[in-house]
Formats: C-alpha cells, structure tokens, sequence
C-alpha cells in the first residue's frame, strides 16, 4: 500500500430532517488501501458512501479524485463501482448475462464483453455457473455476482455498503478471504462500510470510526486498540472486541 | 440522459392533463350542479327515501353473505384436501366476466315467472325485489370479495397453529382467534368493495329489482329516462359517499409493512367429514355461479322460451339483425383501446410513483388510487355534463376516456406493487455503469413484470367487456358497446337474443383470458429456458 492520496474529503456536510447528518467530515483514502467505515446504524456511514460515489449530492464540501474535483460529476464518471447489501442483480439475467450486461454500456469493453466477463466471473469461482439464473445461486454466489460485475469494469474504487449483513457467519468468513485476495491481485482501493467491529478489524487497512454525523477516530486497527480516540471509541469498538475476546477465551482456556 | 429526462417530463404532464381533464374537472362540475334549486329538492322527496333505506338494505343484506361466503370458500381451498382446487377458483371469478345485467337476466331464466326452476318446483316466481337483488348482487360481488380473501389466506403461516396444536386449542377456538384477526385487514378491504360495488349498481336491481327500486336505478331512469339531469346529481352525489368511505377506510387500513414472505405451509391433515363439507360447499357455490351461466347457453338456442324449448339457431341471426355484430366490433375496438393505452399510463405512472418517487409522484399516486372512489354511474354523469357540446361528445372517444378513469387504479396498483418489489437498489448501481433509467427499465423492469403486464391489459379489457356504467349515460346508438344491447333487447322482450348477447360478451372474455393465460406460459417458459 503506497500513501498516495486516491480520494480527497474536505468539509463535507449534509443536513437532513432525522439522522445520517453529516457534520463537515475531512479524511483521505490512500490508493490500493482497504478502508473501512465503521458505525452504528444512523452515524451517516451510508449517506457519505451515497456522496462520494455520486448518487447524493452534499450541501457543502468536496470530493477530489487523483486531484480532480469529483464533487458534481455523475457516478459513471467517477471510475467507482458499488456493491450492495441486497446484491441488486438483474434477476430476469443469468450470471454472465449480469456481468456482460454491464459491459455493454462500456465504450471500450463493449467489444470483448464475453471474455471480460467469463474471466471475472472465473476468477470469482463462479464459472460453472455462468447459465444459472439468480435465483438459483445462494446469498453467497449472488453477493460474489454482484462483486464480478463491479469489478469486470476494472474500476478505481469499489464501495461496499455493508456487503455481508445478509449472508450466515461462515459464507461471511469465507467471502472475507475473497475479499483480501481480491485486493491483492487487482490492487483497486476498497471502502467498506460496517458496523461490524470485528469485520471492520479483520479486513482493514485502516478504520474510520463515525458516530452521529462526525470521525471520532481514523487510524490503523493496532492504533485504535492501543490508542482509542475518545470515550466513543473506547466503548463502541474497543470495549467490544474485547468482550468478544473474553466470551471465547473461557473456552480456550478450559 | 438528458432524452430520458425529457421523457420524464412528456410523461408527467400527460398524466397530469388526463387526470385534469378526465377526472377532477368534470367532477367539480358536476358539484357545482348542486347548487341548482332542482337537484337540492331532491333529497327530501319520497321517492328518494324509500330508493336510499333499498339501497343500504340491499348492499347491506349482500355485503354479509357475499363475504362469508367469500371467507367459506377461500377456507375450503386452502385449508381441506379436496381435489381440483385450481380448478375451482377459477371457476369462482367466471362471474366477473359478465355484465351485471347479465346476473339479473340469469336470475329470472332461473327463478323469474316462467323460469325453469320456478316450473320444475312450482315455487310462485317471486324473485323479483328484494331477495332477487341481494341474490344477484351477491353472485355479481362475490370474486371480487372471494380474490381479496383468498389472495390473503393463501399465504397464512402454518406455525401459529401448529403452536396452538401443541397447546391443546381446539380449531373452532383457533379460527376465532388465530385465523379472523389474521384476516382483519383483508376483510375489512373485502366488505367495502362489496358493498361499494353493490350500492352503485344499476344492472341487478334493474333486472330483478321489480318494485323494489335503488338509487342507481332511480339515477339511471331519470336521467335516461327522462332526462331530468338534476336529480341524477344528487342522486349521484349520494352515491358517491359510500365509495369515498370505502376509500378511505381503504387506505388507513392499508399495510404499512411489508409482508413476510417465510411462511410455513400448511400440512393439511386427513379428515373425511371436513373435507366431505368442502366437497359440498364447492359444489354449492358451483351450482350457484354455473347454473345462470349454463341458463344463457340453454336460452340462446330455443325457438322460445319457456314455451317452445326446441333447438334454433334463430336467436344468433336475430340478435344480429338488432346489430349485436356491430356492437359487439364498438365493445371490442373500446376495450382494445383501453387495454393499451391504460396498461401504458398505469405502467408509466407505477413507474414514476415506484421508482423516481418525490414530492409529484406522490401527488401521483394518490389521485390515481382516489379514482378508485368514483362509481362508474357517478363518472358518466359528470361526463355528460362537462363534455356536452365538446367535439369528443357522442364518439368512442369519450367512451375509451370514462373507461380508461373507471378502471384505472387496479392495473394502477398492480404496476406500483410489482415494481416496488424489484430491487431498490438497480437504477443507483446502472448508474454507476453509465445504464440509464431507460435501459434499466426496458431491460430489467419490464421483464421482470411482464406478467403484471399481461394481468393489467386482461383486467382493462374484461371491465370494459362488462361494463355498463361509465358508458350508459354517454353511449350512443352508433358506438354503444354490446353490454348495453342488453337493456335494449330486454324491454323489446327478445329475451333469448339478451342471453345470446350475454352468451357472446362470456365468450369473448374466456378466450382472452385464454390468450392471456397462454401468453404468461409463454413467458415462463422462455424465463425457465434462460435464453441470453
């Protein structure tokens, strides 16, 4: 992980009538880094994922990518993909229908869409099942779906807005692995929102703690364990992982 | 970007000019006819009263039985072993498939004074008036009560029970307490559409109503009959009270969540005596909805009924001499042309209040269910009334536009309901994939709701086939549709051609229901093959 600046925040503010208000966050994401957003439902963890890829706009502050101001550009213009926690496949497609589909409104991928789109899907474990329909796949195959298809558009930045939230504990585990491999061989930077704290610790390059609209801490796991930022901090994650780490050393000591 | 935009916009203006112009203004107008001395002196006469206490007696008597017969015959479907259970739900909704008149008209073949049961038993052929409405009108509301409860019961969950199994409640205690508050809201749903449709109809009373006079048939015999337009606004002001009721208890009685789709089956144990009864009351309602059915076929073909029951073709060319051809081609052209034009404006109007949402769509939305509060009666007045002297007066034209408002809201929620169900999140990834709105929904949405599609064309096309109340007022004898011949027929006493009319609209609305359910095959089948 290089420290180059990818995407730049300053300021960025916005104002609704109930929660998910966002008060002037500042923060940099670092170029082939995995960064999570780490908070409770209601912190704005959403709205600033909605804003930085394009689909909000913020009532004030801006958002820079490699320098250039991205703030009003629309989201096909930002080199990002996203994944949802609901997969939002095209139900009506097979697999390589969803990956190839996206690929026709590419200009320059459009022309060797199918071996884009076996490749990605290969290397995501999904090629046999390229003719299947959605709803044949479990939550698991689905949510990797969803990933080939962002990924076979080779985009910059991938969001991740709580991707695992409806998958079983060992899918998630499984699909984690993928996740950091996935990384490693494409080198795309990944922000990924959670409010788990344990996934966040796992995955992360570095976490970004939020709470209410506000950053309360934005720094490697090892700092945050060994240097928590505020009481927030201290008892949203530190507190925690550490109860999670007491419950299972009972049984590994017994 | 920027054409879809415009699209959009073409899109909201044309919804917003037709609701204008098809609904609001011509309603307002027919208020404004209130004022009139006339139309206020109305209210107090005899005549009124006596037609209003008929009315709420009759909707009321019809609603009861309609609805437990409604909550009857959903149980046995879903809750007894008995065979051919698809079968015989369809069988229950034939009735929609036929003009109210034609209810009435199988009423009196049946039961009237020359009928063929009233001959068989040598009962007194008393049907006419009271009981002779409810029993109509019930056979005319029933699928509709039948489909709301049904569609509910359909999807109960069987764990509830299965607890109460455990604990030892007998089952009249658990459908007391477990199945009736579960179908609550469904009920409440099915009890003012049956009576609103009941209370608004003209074509039962008109038939089998005898002395016992309604207010729709006071409406319709004084603005028909004798043009006396100021008593049909009051009346139809009145008119519109139970329907704006129904609407309202409607939407405040409206789910706000969503609807768990986990549900456990039910394993629907062995029991002869139960399901011994559901054989019964399946044959029962059977009988009950076949036998004014199976009336038309057997009077359209004798020389004359019931004098000479011998077999003729005679009727079929009688009834074309009096231009049951012709009116049939005007029933066809009208429902044809609602069919596409509504299905395309409920579609695009479910697709901006499902999947563009804001502050209009929401206006949107609510002024496409209100019309759903507009008894068809009601509409055409207030047609007569604003369009009078306009060029689109007297052609298909209006007729198309009072059906297109009439039947709206149905295929309405039909699309919303469908289209709210894909995935929220489909236009914010395509977006990120430079796919627009439009690809989005010419690839994604409209396959995945194809068969909503095909239901909100079927469900425009069979009400325009039966229907006789948006266009009584404004038909005339060059584009009437043939559902209206039967008035006509009935009161030249060319009783076997009004059963032959029936026989035809019957038969048009099968076969389309046929091409419609051959079409949706289709459409699985090739969703099933995954074709790229």
């Amino acid at each position: 992980m290089s420290e180059t600046t990818k995407l730049s925040i300053r300021g960025l503010t916005k104002r609704f009538d109930g929660s998910d208000t966002l008060h002037g966050l500042d923060f940099d994401v670092y170029d082939g880094e995995f960064l999570s957003i780490l908070g409770p439902s209601g912190c704005g963890k959403t709205t600033t994922l909605r804003i930085l890829i394009g689909l909000l706009a913020p009532d004030e502050g801006t958002v820079s990518l490699d320098g250039m101001d991205i703030t009003r550009a629309r989201p096909d213009e930002r080199h990002m993909g996203i994944v949802f926690q609901d997969y939002a496949l095209f139900e009506n497609m097979t697999v390589l229908g969803n990956v190839e589909y996206a690929l026709r409104f590419n200009a320059e991928l459009k022309s060797r869409r199918r071996e884009v789109a076996t490749a990605v899907l290969d290397q995501l474990g999904l090629s046999e099942h390229l003719d299947k329909k959605i709803h044949q796949l479990s939550g698991g195959q689905q949510q990797r779906v969803s990933i080939a298809r962002t990924l076979a558009l080779n985009p910059d930045i991938i969001l991740f807005d709580e991707p695992m939230s409806a998958l079983d504990v060992e899918t998630r585990l499984s699909l984690r692995g993928e996740l950091k491999r996935i990384q490693r061989e494409f080198g795309t930077t990944m922000i990924y929102i959670t409010h788990d704290q344990e996934e966040a610790f796992a995955l992360s390059d570095r976490v970004m703690v939020m709470g209410e609209g506000r950053i309360h801490q934005l720094a490697t796991p090892e700092e945050i364990i060994a240097n928590p930022a505020d009481k927030y901090v201290s008892d949203f994650v530190v507190e925690n992982l550490r109860i999670k780490m007491d419950s299972l050393a009972r049984f590994m000591e017994a | 970007m920027g054409g879809g935009k415009a699209r959009l916009t073409v899109t909201r203006i044309v919804l917003a000019l037709f609701f204008l112009f098809a609904a609001i203004l011509p309603l307002l107008g027919l208020f404004a006819n209130l004022a009139n001395p006339g139309a206020q002196a109305v209210f107090g006469t005899e005549q009124f009263i006596t037609a209003c206490i008929n009315s709420v007696a009759v909707a009321l008597t019809s609603t009861v039985i309609a609805v437990g017969l409604a909550i009857a015959m959903a149980w046995v479907l879903c809750r007894t072993n008995i065979r051919g259970k698809a079968a015989i739900g369809v069988l229950m909704t034939l009735p929609m498939l036929i003009p109210s008149l034609a209810h009435g008209m199988g009423l009196v073949f049946l039961f009237g004074s020359n009928g063929i049961i009233t001959n068989l038993f040598f009962l007194d052929g008393s049907i006419y008036g009271f009981w002779g409405i409810v029993m109509g009108s019930v056979l005319y509301s029933f699928p509709s009560a039948f489909l709301i409860v049904y569609d509910v019961l359909k999807y109960e969950d069987a764990l509830p029970y299965e607890a109460a199994d455990i604990l030892g409640i007998p089952k009249t205690h658990q459908f007391l307490s477990i199945t009736l508050p579960y179908l609550r809201k469904p009920l409440i749903s099915a009890v003012f559409a049956t009576f609103t449709l009941v209370v608004t109809d003209y074509g039962v009373p008109l038939m089998v109503g005898g002395k016992c006079t309604t207010l729709p048939v006071l409406m319709y015999q004084e603005v028909i009959g004798l043009m006396n337009f100021d008593t049909g606004v009051a009346i139809g002001f009145v008119l519109l009270i139970p329907a704006v009721v129904a609407f309202l208890v409607d939407m405040l009685n409206a789910d706000k969540g969503k609807l768990s789709f986990v549900s456990r089956g039910f394993a629907i144990a062995k029991n002869r005596v139960r399901d011994a009864l559901g054989y019964l009351m399946s044959l029962g309602m059977s009988l009950f909805i076949l036998l004014p059915l199976c009336s038309f076929a057997i009077v359209s073909f004798v020389t004359k009924y019931p004098i000479d029951l011998s077999f003729t073709f005679a009727n079929v060319g009688r009834s074309f001499n009096m231009n049951a051809g012709d009116y049939w081609v005007n029933s066809l052209l009208i429902a044809l042309a609602v069919s596409v034009i509504g299905t395309l404006l409920a579609y695009f109007a479910g697709y901006i209040t499902a999947r563009i949402k804001g502050r209009s769509a929401k206006i949107l939305h609510l002024v496409a269910i209100t019309t759903l509060a507009i008894p068809g009666i009601v509409l055409g007045l207030s047609y007569v009334l604003f369009f009078k002297g306009t060029f689109i007066y007297g052609t298909f034209a209006i007729l198309i536009l009072a059906n297109l408002v009439h039947f709206f809201a149905s295929p309405y929620l039909m699309a919303y309901n469908s289209l709210g169900k894909v995935n929220e999140n489909l236009e914010a990834v395509g977006s990120t994939m430079g796919i627009s709105r439009a690809s989005i929904l010419k690839d994604v949405l409209i396959p995945q709701t194809s068969e909503t599609i095909v239901e909100m064309f079927s469900y425009f096309f069979v009400n325009c086939m039966v229907t006789i109340s948006a266009v009584a007022f404004l038909a005339t004898t060059l584009d009437m549709p043939l559902a209206l011949l039967i008035t006509d027929l009935d009161a030249q006493r060319l009783t076997e051609c009004t059963a032959f009319v029936s026989l035809m609209i019957l038969g048009t609305n099968v076969v389309l229901k046929l091409i419609m359910a051959g079409i949706k095959r289709a459409i699985r089948s090739r969703q099933e093959c995954a074709v790229r």
